[in-house]
């Protein structure tokens, strides 16, 4: 180790890299430390989540009645094009790889930064930037496209703001790539001596795998965007029927995005389940080895499944079944993560703190979602079931119940050593219960409505569908409610909580053995690791 | 040869000089992939509309200049050499060579632009342009624009890489003459190198591609 | 990279001249009525030349295996898009070209 580049001080300040960079606003804008860009992201991320939120509560509040009057339908299309956009690029892929991914990697594997923090910091900005176009379009009038953007419409017909956006988007994806390009060489690079993979923490692995989608997708969605943008301004018509282009194609390259997409969202939630289960129950993980590479195989069957958003947009019969048995296939390696999460539950002294709860509803809801993602993979099923409120609620169940209770999740486990201050445990176990009931109650009817035939992106609908509605709706505000409980007793303990120290859950993992909050450089000096991860002793 | 990096130079998230110079050289590759992978959906757009549309693919190839496309081959595949001999002749402590070699190296680059300008210029002038000037008729001329749209988001991007990649290497050959590299210390002309092959890749591929679909017909 | 030979002047100079000759071939080749067999030479040529270039200029013959693994990687994903993408055009009834 080099003495002199690394201060090798005996004791942390208090407020460890909280104040160690400097304590004005230009330290924070202009930081290297990849626990402050951390924590950068996460303030970015939360506002888009609400302003996502907000979007969703606007068409909650619509579908209350059948007639639609709160909106007329030209405003719904473009609620629910911002509620996705905002929700997919700009909340749920950079969520948990750009904070939680972005402050615990060098922390968990013993490293004193990422590989190239300065990119680190640009990939911030370029987020920045992205959603600063986003919300830019939506205070000029909003786009109506949804958020795949499916030719011709979005390239011939619609008369919004597709191009703002979709620069945004182009942005955010270099944004995205950065940090996983940095996770990856990172993992490689910077581990601790003896830190050897099968020592890792299965965040790392799932951090690692996530890193490699967002490389190898990222850019498919980046052309293909271009491509949007280059047939709506200088006639490029690759997508355009009339010169023998094919809208199709717009699909093919949209989903083999956005299919492993999925994957970047879910992966990463897979990664912090498995730590907090692990602390939950004070025990190993059931299967390590086969949890690491159970994560490559989802991320590599991922790539190869896209086919089944296309079943009924014109696909070749036999594209439509080779997609649908891929589809099958990725639920393998799921399912051995649902099992092998369920084994380590097995006689465990389970704890339940707030984190675990989350935990426990992931796999629940997650299972859910993932068991209906298997009626959509049936072909023949899923001609009935596209573009219904089933499809709807699956993703919900994925996307919310899965990304958004382990984002939480973990939120709440590495608070403490993020901010150095304990959370009131009380009111985070109502939260995180109000959170798992009122999701149920918002989007269970939806898959009910779905089955019944409620086509979905319609801001007026049958009467005889209101009740599940209305029903889904006041799930809608008590799920609010649980959202913004966080912000209130999370914000309330940065300046009132008790102090954490180091190692508050009594965990194991090399984050835990660093003060809380950690100093600048993360460990006073380098850590040897001699262990495997989750070796609880209690 | 780790050893003789000042440490001034090794940034403070690394142990060593081996460590930052392999992990530079990790981070490089990541981002040609995503390249290789932005290009690549151009192909793909490509082998479809191409398997749609055999003919019209041979007569828009036959619109273009072949004469001029191979010159351009050749001018890259060497450029590619000179960035390789350059990096070789900095490992062995030649600076002033490799500057040179970087410098001529970054020339090419701007030759390959001009002579890309002038086809560009051709084809303006042919109407040979899909949203700007196209005068095509005949049977074909909606598969021809569709050829040309393909040619032109193809080429473009790649000649924005070609741009890029002529200013990386006009940076890197006066940072070279001016003394900051060694034998020790090279990482950066590597990486140029890196970035400049693959630039030498992609156009491997849109050789035979643009170029040589019209004569094989 | 540690250990990593410096490859002789000799070496680089005859890559170029192979990947020339091979344009040379790819491009004269291209002139002979071969139909879809100009499509085959001008991609194998074209792979070889691709190759040459990674293995050589790009040293990848003494690189660390992980940026081997990337560059197969890298090659290989447009290669599934292209496959999958292909093979549902390859089993569809196409429309007519609107012409």
């Amino acid at each position: 180790m080099n003495a002199t580049t690394f201060p090798g001080h005996a004791e942390a300040t208090d407020g460890g890299y909280l104040v160690e960079g400097g304590r004005t606003l230009w330290s924070w804008l202009t930081t290297h430390d990849h626990k402050r860009i951390a924590v950068l992201y996460t303030i970015a991320i939360t506002l888009f989540f609400f302003l996502g939120g907000a979007a969703a509560t606007l068409m909650r509040l619509t579908l209350v009645h059948p007639d639609g009057r709160l909106m007329s339908a030209e405003n719904y299309n473009k609620t629910f094009t911002f509620h996705g956009v905002v929700m997919v690029w700009f909340f749920l892929i950079p969520s948990i790889p750009s904070t939680m991914g972005n402050f615990l990697v060098p922390l968990m594997i013993g490293a004193r930064d990422v590989a190239f923090p300065r990119l680190n910091l640009f990939s911030w900005y370029l987020y920045m930037i992205g959603g600063l176009f986003t919300v830019a379009a939506l205070l000029l009038g909003g786009v109506d496209t949804g958020w795949t953007f499916y030719t011709p419409f979005s390239t011939m017909f619609s008369n919004s703001n597709v191009i703002l956006v979709v620069v945004g988007v182009f942005v955010t994806g270099f944004s995205t790539i950065l940090t996983g390009m940095n996770l990856i060489v990172t993992t490689h690079m910077m581990r601790a001596p003896g830190m050897y993979w099968y020592r890792l923490p299965l965040f790392v692995w799932a951090m690692y795998a996530t890193s490699v989608v967002m490389m190898l997708a990222t850019p498919v969605l980046a052309m293909t965007l271009s491509l949007i943008g280059l047939e709506r301004l200088a006639g490029v018509g690759i997508f355009d029927p009339a010169l023998g282009g094919d809208p199709i194609l717009f699909q093919h390259f949209f989903w083999f995005y956005s299919h492993p997409a999925v994957y970047i969202m879910i992966l990463p939630a897979m990664g912090v389940v498995s730590e907090l289960i692990c602390n939950g129950v004070r025990g190993k993980i059931f299967g390590y080895k086969f949890m690491a590479w159970s994560l490559f195989a989802i991320a590599f069957i991922g790539f190869l499944v896209w086919g089944h958003h296309m079943f009924v947009a014109g696909q070749s019969m036999y594209a439509s079944i080779v997609f649908s048995i891929l589809s099958f296939a990725v639920a393998v390696p799921s399912a051995i993560k649902v099992f092998n999460w369920l084994a380590t539950l097995h006689k465990g002294s389970i704890v339940f703190h707030a984190p675990m709860i989350y935990t426990l509803g992931f796999i629940g809801l997650f299972t859910l979602g993932g068991m209906t993602g298997l009626f959509l993979a049936a072909v023949a099923l899923d001609v009935n079931l596209t573009d219904t409120y089933f499809v709807v609620a699956h993703f919900h169940y994925i996307m919310v119940g899965g990304s958004v209770m382990a984002y939480l999740g973990g939120i709440h486990y590495w608070w403490p050593k993020a901010t150095g201050r304990l959370y009131s445990e009380g009111v985070a176990k109502i939260a995180a219960w109000m959170m798992f009931v009122g999701f149920n109650l918002t989007f269970f009817p939806q898959y009910v409505l779905g089955y019944e035939g409620m086509p979905r992106r319609y801001h007026q609908y049958l009467p005889r569908y209101q009740d599940l509605n209305i029903l889904s709706s006041l799930g809608a505000a008590i799920l609010a409610v649980s959202y913004l409980m966080p912000l209130f007793y999370l914000g309330y303990s940065l300046f009132r909580g008790k102090p954490a120290h180091a190692n508050p859950w009594r965990a194991t993992g090399l984050e835990w053995t660093t003060s809380s909050p950690p100093p600048e450089h993360n460990f006073h000096e380098t850590p040897v690791v001699t262990t495997g991860p989750y070796e609880y002793r209690d | 040869m780790n050893a003789t990096l000042p440490e001034a130079a090794v940034q403070q998230q690394f142990d060593d000089a081996s460590q930052q110079k392999e992990a530079a050289m990790l981070g490089m590759w990541a981002f040609i992939a995503t390249e290789v992978l932005f290009f690549g959906v151009l192909f793909a757009a490509y082998v479809v509309c191409r398997w749609r549309f055999p003919l019209a693919f041979v007569e828009g190839s036959a619109h273009t200049d072949f004469a001029m496309g191979t010159a351009e081959t050749a001018i890259l595949l060497t450029s590619g050499c000179l960035a390789a001999i350059a990096l070789r002749q900095i490992q062995l402590d030649c600076a002033r060579q490799s500057a040179i070699l970087l410098m001529i190296t970054s020339a090419l680059g701007v030759a390959f632009l001009v002579l890309h300008g002038m086809e560009y210029h051709d084809e303006f002038e042919e109407g040979l342009i899909p949203g700007i000037r196209y005068t095509q008729t005949g049977p074909d001329a909606r598969g021809v624009e569709l050829f040309f749209s393909l040619y032109y988001v193809i080429t473009g991007f790649h000649s924005l890489h070609v741009l890029i990649g002529v200013v990386l290497l006009l940076v890197m050959a006066i940072r070279t003459w001016r003394g900051t590299f060694s034998s020790a210390y090279y990482t950066p002309i590597e990486i140029t190198g890196l970035y400049w092959s693959l630039v030498d890749i992609v156009w491997i591929f849109v050789y035979p591609a643009i170029y040589l679909v019209g004569s094989a017909g | 990279m540690t250990g990593q030979p410096i490859p002789s002047l000799r070496s680089q100079l005859a890559v170029l001249a192979a990947l020339l000759i091979l344009l040379a071939a790819s491009a004269s080749l291209s002139r002979l009525p071969l139909g879809w067999w100009g499509l085959v030479i001008g991609t194998v040529i074209a792979i070889g030349q691709a190759l040459l270039v990674l293995v050589i200029f790009m040293r990848l013959r003494h690189s660390h295996p992980v940026m081997r693994m990337i560059a197969v990687l890298s090659f290989a994903w447009p290669l599934l898009l292209v496959a999958l993408t292909l093979g549902d055009y390859l089993t569809r009834y196409l429309l007519h070209a609107p012409w």
